[in-house]
């Protein structure tokens, strides 16, 4: 792996940056409209913004809803879907359910939530759970769904009781699987995450972007979008890191593949 | 000793369909005889294997282990499949260490002794491997090495060599022999190739096509330790592969 880094292709993503920027650099000059501000003008938001104290608190609060509602949707969603593939009457009750709240985009539940929970921290928290469980349920389905039944024959076999097999053979096989849904899901409760802040408006990375908005503040609306974005690939490299060292395993064998019989 | 009793096995694929996969079988397995299953694809001769498992339930009749009806599966029947089934998120050491953790086994022990298992199936240096990284043949060795590990009284082989090249297969059918005659565990062998079961067997069972019924019994009286290149030439042999042949061609 470290290898890589001094290699072409450790500078291909940075290159793809700055080709951006240059690219949103030259299209404002262009059009040379308000709401399209050079990217220069935007990123030299960014150091006012990460020096607010108010606005780190804002972010702050973002992050933890985000991570709250992210944590908590795992914990619910990853043994949903491993029960409901490997139960054909657990998945045959709520397989339609989900099909139906699937497509739905979440933000579109917060009004209601809000009329039940008020417009704090426990609406949007929710609203970011249920983004989140969707596709880490659907992930976790089709994952226990495709765990080789000899697998659990095998572990059967040496004594392994029953309500064991779940966790300690349908889990870490299905666990590849599981983290397709887990990175979807990230991207997701960012998503949900800014909408949420933008129909609740009260503290929040959406809040402060939207707020900048209705007063034309248009470098600090692309600050911000340059913010969640960054954000997002920060925790989208975590959750690689961790599926990297968790399921290494199933990684393509190349190079190590080994000789004879 | 393993007695299967009027064992009948049927799926319903769908609720208009029925197969029947086993007919009214009973058959008596020796303490330490090297049994294999032979007869056409789909005669039920693995589902025989997963009903011994207890990983099927039979539809009717019973088999007995040892005396007792079998209601599930247990340590005392070890299975190795041709799929491997090996746990892929555990390296070769994991894998067979596994089943002796799962027993009780203290952690040094159970590493211990995978270890001496994995010297015996000839893997010494890949303890640390993860089976995606082993070829078919490797795979299927730390699969017997795993079973072995719990030492099961019972070892229920489904095709295990199906999945490997001819050379290979060979290569495991004769460290399979020269495990097996060490300890003469009692082992419960499907296959589809008469030679291989010929080689390898003191016994074997001819099923008739689906649904699968005793045909044929064929005792193998052919001295041990067997040598392939000495069996070959064997016209004793030759006979039992031919007439077993023939059994197998003749319909019904």
């Amino acid at each position: 792996m470290q290898a890589h880094a001094s290699s072409p292709v450790g500078f291909a993503p940075l290159l793809a940056c700055l080709g951006l920027l240059a690219l949103w650099e030259a299209a404002a000059r262009i059009v040379g409209i308000s709401g399209l501000p050079p990217a220069y003008d935007a990123l030299r938001e960014l150091p006012l913004i990460l020096s607010d104290a108010e606005a780190l608190l804002n972010i702050a609060a973002s992050l933890r809803r985000m991570l709250l509602g992210f944590v908590l949707a795992l914990l619910f969603a990853i043994p949903a879907g491993l029960c409901m593939g490997r139960s054909a009457r657990v998945a045959a009750f709520f397989n339609p359910l989900l099909m139906i709240i699937y497509p739905v985009p979440k933000a579109a539940l917060m009004p209601i939530i809000m009329l039940w929970l008020g417009i704090g921290d426990a609406s949007k928290t929710i609203v970011i759970s249920l983004g989140v469980s969707l596709p880490v349920i659907y992930h976790s389905y089709q994952g226990a769904r495709g765990v080789e039944e000899k697998l659990i024959w095998s572990a059967a076999a040496m004594g392994m009781q029953k309500s064991a097999r779940l966790w300690r053979i349908v889990l870490p096989a299905a666990l590849p699987q599981i983290f397709v849904g887990i990175r979807t899901g990230l991207v997701l409760a960012l998503i949900t995450m800014v909408t949420s802040e933008m129909i609740a408006r009260q503290t929040g990375v959406g809040s402060i972007l939207f707020n900048a908005l209705d007063m034309a503040q248009y470098a600090s609306v692309y600050a911000m979008i340059v913010i969640v974005g960054v954000l997002g690939f920060v925790l989208d490299l975590c959750i690689e890191m961790l599926r990297a060292k968790l399921v290494q395993w199933a990684e393509p064998a190349h190079e190590i593949a080994v000789g004879t019989s | 000793m393993i007695l299967i009793e009027g064992l009948t096995k049927s799926f319903e694929p769908s609720r208009r369909q029925r197969h029947l996969a086993l007919g009214d079988l009973s058959l008596s397995v020796g303490e330490g005889e090297f049994v294999s299953i032979l007869g056409p694809s789909g005669c039920g001769k693995s589902t025989l294997l997963y009903v011994v498992g207890g990983f099927v339930p039979p539809s009717q009749g019973q088999v007995l282990v040892n005396g007792k009806v079998v209601t599930g599966p247990g340590p005392d029947r070890g299975p190795v499949f041709q799929e491997f089934a090996l746990f892929p998120w555990k390296t070769v050491l994991g894998n067979v260490m596994y089943g002796l953790v799962e027993q009780g086994v203290a952690k040094p022990r159970a590493e211990q002794k995978a270890r001496a298992l994995i010297a015996l199936v000839h893997l010494e240096g890949y303890e640390d491997f993860y089976p995606k990284q082993l070829s078919g043949g490797m795979k299927q060795r730390v699969a017997i090495a795993r079973t072995l590990a719990y030492e099961p009284k019972i070892l229920l082989m489904d095709e295990p060599f199906g999945a490997l090249d001819a050379h290979t297969r060979t290569g495991l059918q004769r460290e399979l022999l020269e495990i097996w005659e060490r300890d003469r565990k009692t082992v419960l062998f499907v296959t589809h190739s008469v030679e291989e079961a010929v080689f390898l067997s003191d016994r074997v069972i001819v099923l008739t096509r689906s649904p699968g019924r005793l045909k044929a019994s064929i005792a193998i009286d052919l001295p041990r330790p067997r040598r392939r290149a000495e069996l070959l030439v064997d016209p004793r042999y030759q006979t039992l592969v031919v007439e077993i042949e023939r059994l197998m061609d003749t319909q019904g």
